[in-house]
């Protein structure tokens, strides 16, 4: 029996709302649609099983706010680290409305319920993190509002509580594959439900992407299983530009195995870097700052004590990697203030941080780059002009609040507060638009013939094999270093590995539940959007923020644009220039001057 | 302490197309500190590519991954080679997928279905106590929230619920914190509805105070305490109380 040819729509959906990505800004956003809009009928669509397993729910840090009631901190100053920290590339209209609206946010999940940790008179404790300073870079800040160690967790659990209480029904382990356009307005989704195998098309008024981060084509991530850049790649696959996909942030310390974050507390608290030789290899390259230098440069430090063989590889998990010594931190700091982390090595990797070295290497952690969007998570085509009906928010969207760097704590700021404005505009613009009528007759034809493709190929390929090389090449070519001869190859073996990804064959044809034909589908996402990554990055010849280039170690006043990148085949990726909004330095107000084109030095 | 232990995993498998249920051994050679989760993928990648699991976040925070192993209920992501075999002092393991729901394909159940109890107990606030003057946050003191943080870092992984000694008509341990939560949060005044779904026909009488849910909770909740304080009444208004 052939299974390709039964490959149709099962049904057809029609709520107002479709939300694709049902994480913090997803559900952020569904909520406000809800709270402007009661009533509004709104269908999500999660990969995991339920919206709480959402990878915001990993969030650990905390969420920076300043209340303009707060004597001592001021929005400008947040304003102002948003930017520096940006190397200048950030949009000056976006930090400006997160800046702003962030405490209110804050407030808003308070209200709604999140546990938030608390100061001896029952107000909301923060506390500081890097990047954030008091008066322009002079002190450090007390910003970051948190939960615990678990803030994503708190945001995640409040938004999807708020979701299910106005009635937000979920297509939970589904996934977008196509999206539906009618005469250049995008009116829905074609969504695979993996337990039914069946494929649904969901047409709606308005259809909110917020897929989150894709760094699973990194050999070492802190990323969760999904995040295979599905979205993206649906949105490559529309034709629509995707926007500085080449900055991803690289955090120094990940944990060999599970590849989550072993924070900067560790370092902070005394934490030793140390290669194979056992040497405190930070003191050669920043004497001052040794161990606690910016990310950035710690990233590169490990990479090339790696390169240049003063690694180890980890006997199980085949990994390069550095030590982090914590031996000779005190027992009672252990027991208090890094016991999470700590714990971590604990129960990850089976080493005890007070007598062993613990496995550390640079791991890919976030995407700063996204589609495109204007300041109200509209998507914009590649002229600039936007998608009717097509919306983004999270760390899926570029808007850009980040540029070519993240400071901590701003991502869970921008989902919730982007996530409502994203809301607001929602809500306003199906007011007064027409539901879709028919489906397209073509609606899902592509994704058919691709998943036909998966169903009939024949061959003798291997996925793990491609997926371990995808991970490998891009780790090593397109990661913390980058350089011409180096993206050069990376572009030439992706070719290639997508070439081989067409001759996997599929062990079993069912569609129920068959993880190897997600994962196929996974990886040509993978492949997809890594090649996008590897054109951005060879094309841009500087050094911004997470992008380093060898050959061009210096930021250059060339590159003050954001690369949009359109991929018409595979391979052929077509570059275009998003300028930088420079609204705050071009108002001329009081501090103006400190957003100009400014050093990124700390 | 060797450095590679020689593993037999014998894993429930079910495929929903033919409905047929079995259990295949797996023979795999593994590092002391792989995860069963690293074990799952690398049967996938060696052996047999159709073998259904799930996983998200595979550190510990998402509960997605939970599975019996030998019986006890756990995150696979938690799990390493070396402590699973000093944990139950063998090298073979039986790995069967959670049963507070209906299995799917092999390990992979489905949990949506098991989340309805989490559903039913409106994990939100249901109705708002009025705001602080100031506009702004509530005030709760450190203490307040002390008393009932613990329950808050619940992950809904349904493992408690697995291990729970009364697998009919209960919402079960995680859901009933959930409701607990709200219970002791100042902000929630809803308080009576709550209390009807606590002692209500699938609410904490069901409970047998056998504990397996605090025993056996990843996230190391003591969550029969939370039930304890219900069964002896400290979430009901005091009588002197006129709010």
């Amino acid at each position: 029996m052939n299974v390709a040819k039964k490959l149709k729509i099962d049904t057809v959906l029609r709520p107002e709302v479709l939300v694709i990505g049902a994480g913090g800004a997803g559900l952020r956003c569904a909520a406000q649609i809800c709270e402007c809009r009661p009533g509004t009928s709104i269908i999500a669509v999660t990969k995991v099983y339920s919206p709480q397993k959402s990878h915001t729910s990993a969030a650990q840090g905390g969420m920076a706010a300043v209340d303009s009631k707060d004597p001592v901190d001021k929005i400008v100053y947040h304003m102002f680290d948003t930017w520096k920290g940006s190397d200048c590339s950030a949009d000056q209209n976006i930090i400006k409305k997160v800046c702003e609206s962030g405490w209110e946010q804050i407030v808003w999940l308070e209200r709604h319920g999140m546990h938030f940790s608390r100061t001896e008179e029952g107000r909301i404790a923060k506390r500081p993190f890097g990047g954030h300073m008091l008066n322009f870079g002079r002190v450090k800040a007390f910003r970051a509002c948190y939960e615990a160690d678990r803030t994503g967790k708190g945001i995640m659990d409040t938004v999807w509580g708020e979701s299910l209480k106005h009635g937000v029904v979920f297509l939970n382990q589904s996934v977008a594959t196509e999206l539906i356009f009618k005469n250049g307005r995008c009116i829905g989704a074609v969504v695979f439900v993996e337990q039914s195998g069946k494929f649904v098309a969901v047409l709606a008024k308005a259809t909110i992407m917020a897929t989150g981060g894709k760094a699973r084509m990194y050999q070492v991530t802190s990323n969760c299983r999904q995040n295979t850049g599905d979205g993206l790649a649906m949105i490559l696959q529309a034709g629509l530009p995707v926007m500085d996909l080449d900055a991803v942030q690289f955090h120094p310390t990940g944990i060999v195995g599970p590849g989550i974050l072993a924070s900067e507390a560790l370092r902070g608290e005394g934490g030793i870097l140390r290669n194979e030789d056992g040497e405190r290899f930070m003191e050669r390259y920043a004497p001052t700052a040794k161990d606690l230098a910016p990310r950035d440069l710690v990233s590169r430090c490990i990479m090339t004590e790696i390169r240049e063989g003063r690694g180890c590889v980890h006997p199980d998990h085949k990994l390069p990697h550095v030590w982090l010594d914590l031996r000779h931190i005190p027992e009672h700091i252990h027991k208090t203030r890094i016991q999470e982390v700590s714990g971590f090595f604990r129960r990850f990797v089976g080493t005890d941080p007070q007598k062993e070295l613990c496995p550390v290497t640079p791991t890919a952690h976030y995407q700063m780059g996204g589609a495109p969007t204007n300041e109200f998570g509209e998507v914009q085509d590649d002229a600039r002009q936007i998608v009717p009906g097509l919306y983004a928010c999270g760390e899926f969207a570029a808007a850009s609040l980040h540029g070519y760097n993240r400071l901590g704590t701003n991502s869970l700021l921008e989902l919730i507060t982007m996530g409502k404005v994203v809301g607001d505009s929602v809500a306003a613009y199906i007011e007064d638009t027409k539901d879709p009528s028919a489906i397209p007759e073509d609606a899902g034809g592509r994704v058919f013939a691709q998943f036909a493709a998966y169903l009939e190929a024949q061959g003798k390929e291997c996925y793990a094999e491609i997926r371990d090389a995808l991970r490998v090449v891009m780790m090593e070519k397109v990661g913390v270093f980058r350089n011409e001869k180096g993206l050069t190859e990376a572009i030439e073996e992706l070719k290639e590995l997508k070439d081989r990804a067409g001759r996997m064959k599929l062990s079993s044809k069912s569609l129920v539940m068959n993880q190897e034909l997600m994962q196929f589908w996974e990886l040509d996402n993978l492949l997809d959007i890594s090649m996008v990554i590897a054109r951005c990055a060879l094309a841009r010849k500087e050094s911004r923020g997470a992008h380093y280039r060898e050959d061009y170690p210096e930021r250059s006043p060339e590159f003050q644009h954001h690369t949009l990148a359109c991929m018409t085949e595979y391979g052929k990726v077509e570059l275009g220039k998003r300028p930088i909004d420079m609204s705050i330095y071009k108002a001329k107000g009081k501090h103006h001057k400190k957003f100009g084109i400014i050093e990124r030095k700390y | 302490m060797p450095q590679e232990y020689d593993l037999t995993l014998k894993i429930s498998r079910y495929d929903p197309d033919t409905r047929r249920s079995w259990i295949q051994d797996y023979h795999l050679k593994a590092g002391r500190i792989l995860r069963f989760v690293d074990l799952f993928r690398k049967i996938n990648d060696e052996q047999d590519p159709t073998l259904a699991w799930r996983s998200s976040c595979e550190h510990g925070q998402c509960g997605t991954c939970g599975m019996k192993i030998n019986g006890k209920p756990l995150l696979t992501c938690e799990l390493l080679v070396e402590r699973a075999v000093g944990l139950f002092k063998t090298h073979t393991f039986n790995v069967e997928p959670l049963t507070a729901a209906r299995v799917i394909r092999d390990l992979a159940v489905d949990l949506e279905n098991a989340y309805e109890r989490v559903h039913f107990v409106k994990p939100y606030i249901i109705a708002r106590a009025a705001t602080h003057p100031d506009g702004d946050e509530y005030r709760i003191s450190p203490r307040t929230l002390d008393a009932y943080v613990e329950a808050t870092r619940c992950i809904n992984c349904f493992c408690c619920a697995t291990a729970c000694v009364t697998q009919r008509n209960y919402l079960g341990p995680n859901a009933v914190l959930a409701n607990i939560v709200r219970l002791m949060d100042p902000r929630e005044t809803a308080k009576e509805k709550r209390l009807d779904i606590l002692y209500g026909e699938q609410g904490i009488p069901r409970c047998r105070t056998a504990r397996a849910c605090s025993f056996v909770c990843p996230k190391e909740i003591d969550i029969a305490h939370f039930i304890a304080l219900a069964k002896e009444g400290a979430f009901r208004p005091e009588p002197s109380s006129t709010r």
